[in-house]
């Protein structure tokens, strides 16, 4: 089992004090991509590092420039992040030998639940947790944007399948006059109903296939205009082939089905009556 | 006349006039949800901030209150000197910490707080009465944690600060009373806190600093403008973080800013949805009624009175499916206030639909804006129409 204590985030103030040629007797730090693009910093500056404004600053020396993993749960919070020795931040924050949390990597072929509850049984005073339950907790907020997403998802279902019931039956309604004639010229109202049928299928696919390429053209949009505004690699929009394969097939059963309802009405009545109201 | 001929239109065609009303009332429910989300949030989040009267927050360089364990140090002074000045009516410092009681053989975690009675805007008195100047042993229970550790008025509970994470033991223990039960306003649902003089509360918790403040609450006298005492107080303590309620608001939009521009994306779609269905409904109505619209022109109507025809047609489909919207939109709501409202950590004051009669009147009006700018097209369709061409062709 290997241990690797991690120091919880905090509040700092810091200031580039000096632009390389610092005190190489510093200890060093190393600060994130985003941090030194915006203020200029880089490998060999100096920075005055302070825990509170009226505080005493103490000067370190920028050792690396590091791109943050992408992590959803702070990415939209705009914070930005110095990474300092553990010993380091500890005696800065006035804290020595501290730690807010401890990773624990279990050897292969032992469980992480087992290893927890084993923990759990010699260590007081502190609790440990598998990374999947931890994992499972901090996913809650996404879980409740999730459902939003959901709701927002149904109730755009309902307008859809009402707008799409609207112009289905309008466009078989506007077919009156064809399906008095082929019903004139001998059709069965069965070839009539298909032909409509078809006419719908044909257009729900096309529909379905110019949505599919409109929502792949807004993710795309999407990613690009938040990963830009966030500066990060998260990906925000996210067409998976479900996605697609759920929507084509709404798509074609209300289209189809309004089609099919639109059609049986129309030729509910006889071809003659058809022609009057055409 | 032109109304009545409007109303015949629509009965004609009852299921289609029907599905129209039922897609704009669909469309207007999201108009009106989403026009609720876009102000909602902030405006929740300004009447939580505004709701004991304190329009100013001073808190750590860099954070907004509360937001991380950094503190403000040497507060005493600073509220001192905050009270002595004529523009501000109360200032007050606040702390939080963990602390910790004994239950059976467990302990639970509640949020502390340090409170300050005279300058204090973050809770509300439910029951029982405020702590007095100069009690050292009075607490304040937020109802959650009244209702999971049965405590009520006068009891004595021993309170543990400064917890050893290695024996559990606490560095420090205190008997408080509850004096009073109340309404943390910045609290989530649930959230077990207390709260205690602001010194004896300070006092259980582990600092660095020996006068931190994780926040100062400062409300302006009457007469004085928000913004110019907050300039001032920011130009004085430089080493301070000082918000107004307007700024905490701008910070808050920023945080939230994907809600506004899901709220502005859902919005424009309705609309677009709404104007399309009404387009492509009337624009189909009036060319099936060619030959009625040739025969009124060749009898002496005008084509200003056709166009009022297909106008009020329009707007009548779009009122009553805005109307049939409107309280759609206020169900639909309710339910999706319900699912966001569940976000872990969020104050319980919070709403993001707020319903609210502005919001209603900006969406039922561009609602019918938007109906009637829809119906221009076959409006210009019925009024160019040939009358010989158009009767001649309805004869064959």
């Amino acid at each position: 089992m290997y241990l690797s204590p991690v120091i919880r985030t905090f509040s700092l103030l810091i200031q580039l004090v000096a632009q390389s040629g610092g005190d190489p007797r510093s200890p060093g730090i190393a600060v994130e991509a985003r941090l030194a693009g915006r203020w200029g910093i880089s490998v060999g500056d100096t920075i005055a590092i302070a825990a509170e404004a009226a505080g005493p600053a103490q000067q370190r020396v920028v050792e690396a420039i590091y791109r943050g993993r992408a992590d959803p749960a702070t990415a939209l919070r705009g914070e930005l992040a110095v990474r300092f020795h553990l010993a380091d931040l500890a005696n800065l924050l006035g804290a020595p030998d501290r730690v807010d949390r401890i990773g624990v990597a279990v050897r292969p072929g032992i469980g992480p639940d087992s290893a927890a509850a084993r923990i759990n049984q010699i260590g007081f005073g502190f609790r440990a947790y598998p990374s999947a339950t931890i994992a499972s907790e901090s996913s809650q907020t996404f879980l409740v944007v999730s459902r939003f997403h959901q709701a927002i998802g149904f109730i755009a279902i309902v307008a859809s399948a009402v707008f799409l019931l609207c112009i289905m039956l309008l466009k078989v309604e506007e077919r009156r006059l064809d399906a008095a004639v082929m019903r004139m010229i001998g059709l069965a109202r069965r070839t009539v109903f298909l032909a409509f049928l078809l006419e719908a299928t044909l257009l729900a696919s096309v529909g379905a296939a110019l949505g599919a390429a409109l929502a792949y053209l807004a993710t795309v949009l999407t990613n690009l205009f938040y990963q830009r505004k966030f500066e990060t690699t998260l990906v925000f929009a996210h067409l998976t082939p479900d996605i697609v394969l759920l929507a084509a097939a709404l798509s074609l059963v209300l289209g189809i089905g309004a089609g099919a309802l639109a059609a049986a009405r129309l030729l509910g009545a006889t071809p003659l009556a058809l022609w009057r109201r055409a | 006349m032109i109304g009545r001929w409007a109303a015949r239109n629509a009965v004609r065609h009852p299921i289609r006039t029907g599905l129209v009303v039922l897609g704009i009332a669909v469309a207007s429910a999201l108009l009106l949800d989403m026009t609720m989300l876009s102000g909602g949030m902030e405006r929740s989040f300004e009447n939580m901030l505004l709701s004991r009267g304190f329009q100013i927050r001073m808190s750590p360089k860099g954070t907004l209150p509360f937001d991380t364990e950094a503190t403000v140090a040497g507060v005493t002074p600073i509220v001192a000197a905050l009270r002595s000045d004529p523009a501000i009516a109360a200032a007050g410092a606040a702390v939080g910490i963990p602390v910790h009681v004994r239950k059976a053989d467990s302990l639970v975690t509640l949020v502390g707080y340090g409170v300050d009675p005279k300058g204090q805007g973050f809770y509300q008195v439910l029951e029982g009465s405020d702590l007095a100047p100069g009690d050292s042993a009075g607490m304040l229970v937020g109802a959650p944690a009244a209702a999971r550790l049965g405590w009520r008025l006068g009891d004595t509970v021993r309170l543990l600060g400064r917890l050893d994470p290695q024996s559990a033991e606490a560095g420090i223990e205190r008997l408080m009373t509850v004096r009073a039960v109340v309404r943390w306003l910045y609290d989530s649902r649930d959230q077990l806190s207390v709260g205690g003089p602001y010194r004896v509360v300070r006092a259980m918790g582990r600092f660095v600093d020996p006068d931190p403040g994780s926040m100062i609450m400062i409300k302006v006298r009457e007469g004085h403008d928000v913004d110019s005492v907050a300039t001032r107080l920011a130009a004085r303590y430089p080493g301070v973080q000082v918000n107004s309620v307007a700024a905490l608001v701008r910070q808050f939009r920023n945080r939230l800013v994907y809600f506004q521009q899901l709220s502005l994306i859902l919005a424009t779609i309705s609309l677009v949805v709404a104007v399309l269905l009404v387009a492509t409904i009337l624009a189909i109505t009036v060319n099936e009624r060619l030959g009625e619209v040739a025969v009124l022109r060749a009898i002496g109507v005008t084509r200003a009175r056709l166009v009022g025809l297909v106008l009020i047609e329009a707007a009548a489909v779009t009122a009553v499916g805005t109307g049939l919207g409107i309280g759609l939109g206020l169900v639909t709501a309710g339910w999706l206030d319900d699912i966001l409202t569940s976000f872990p950590g969020l104050p319980a004051a919070i709403s993001f639909f707020v319903p609210e009669p502005a919001a209603m009147f900006r969406a039922t009006t561009v609602m019918i804006g938007a109906g009637l700018g829809a119906a221009g097209y076959p409006a210009w369709l019925a009024a160019r129409a040939p009358i010989a061409l158009t009767l001649r062709s309805e004869a064959e």
